[in-house]
């Protein structure tokens, strides 16, 4: 008997449990896997999100001048493995969870990007910048390089000026 | 009196839930949808119900396989009309993880007439809520209850 009413005194005082969902908004939990989105600016299109969502979900087309990446949510199953594997962070889960939609419209649930490329400083070539904060990583505690500049270079150019650079600071010391 | 009838039930409509050969995770949140009073189902007058031929609203999980496929159909075509059908995860709609697999025949809306999508792997209880009121607009649509 006591029992009973410590029990109803307590839901007395808390009031309803229920969430009020989808009356009054609701809350989301912190760091729950929502529908993919993808950064065009930092998307290169190396394909390692197409090849280790092990639901298909991702298509990447190349074409001549850049690639399409195609993200289908009704197949994706929101394991964050693109997000795990993505060298340059260009593919994150983020906390939009409301999914459901009208059969009808159930080919347009995607997350598509059309990216192109851009041309090499140097020569001209087309290819896909190295997102500044990668390059900025890869060229940290080299203060003679300014990763800005060498992340529009195509990977010979790169080169080039790797040599060049080299050739200048063995040659520097004999001149001195 | 059809009518009638129409217009009293269109308060509840119940819930049925046939697994294709699901994993059982979507099961899992259904069961959560309707057992646990924070998401509590039966406020939109909703009730799982154990027999298809009291049903209204069906709620397919997982990606149809050969063996299950005769069955699910059977029990489908028991609902009495009209029905809406809602497939809740990713596996009704694309096949999902499993898709192209050798048992797999999915997914369902070759054999079936789908409503209403859910995806997720599984669905958040709440997504599956907005699905289910999603569904329930769809049948007042189907009773001619509201225009549209």
């Amino acid at each position: 008997m006591a029992g009973f009413l410590k029990v109803l005194l307590r839901n007395a005082l808390q009031g309803p449990s229920t969430d009020p969902y989808p009356f009054a908004p609701t809350f989301s939990p912190k760091e729950i896997r929502g529908q993919v989105v993808v950064d065009p600016e930092k998307c290169m299109g190396c394909g390692i999100c197409d090849y280790t969502c092990v639901a298909g979900a991702i298509h990447i087309d190349k074409r001549e001048d850049g690639h399409t990446i195609t993200v289908y949510h009704n197949a994706c199953c929101r394991c964050a493995n693109c997000y795990k594997y993505c060298p340059v962070g260009a593919i994150y889960l983020t906390d939009n969870w409301h999914s459901a939609h009208d059969h009808a419209v159930q080919y347009e649930q995607i997350e598509q990007q059309v990216i192109t490329k851009e041309h090499c400083l140097n020569c001209g070539e087309p290819i896909r910048p190295i997102p500044l904060e990668l390059a900025t990583r890869l060229y940290a505690g080299k203060d003679d390089i300014d990763p800005d500049h060498v992340r529009h270079l195509c990977p010979k150019c790169r080169q080039m000026e790797d040599a060049r650079r080299l050739h200048n600071s063995l040659a520097k010391p004999e001149q001195a | 009196m059809s009518d009638i009838l129409n217009k009293l039930s269109v308060r509840s409509p119940w819930l049925f839930r046939i697994n294709a050969g699901s994993c059982n995770g979507c099961d899992v949140e259904l069961a959560t949808t309707a057992c646990i009073p924070r998401y509590d189902v039966e406020r939109f007058g909703c009730r799982y119900c154990g027999s298809p031929r009291h049903a209204d609203i069906v709620l397919i999980t997982g990606p149809l396989t050969a063996r299950v496929k005769d069955k699910v159909l059977k029990v489908w075509d028991e609902i009495p009309n009209p029905k809406v059908t809602v497939a809740v995860g990713i596996c009704p709609i694309s096949g999902g993880v499993f898709r192209e697999g050798y048992s797999i025949v999915g997914p369902i809306d070759r054999y079936i007439p789908v409503d209403v999508n859910v995806p997720g792997c599984p669905p958040r209880p709440q997504a599956i809520l907005e699905g289910v009121v999603l569904a329930k607009q769809i049948w007042m649509k189907k009773l001619g209850l509201v225009e549209g």
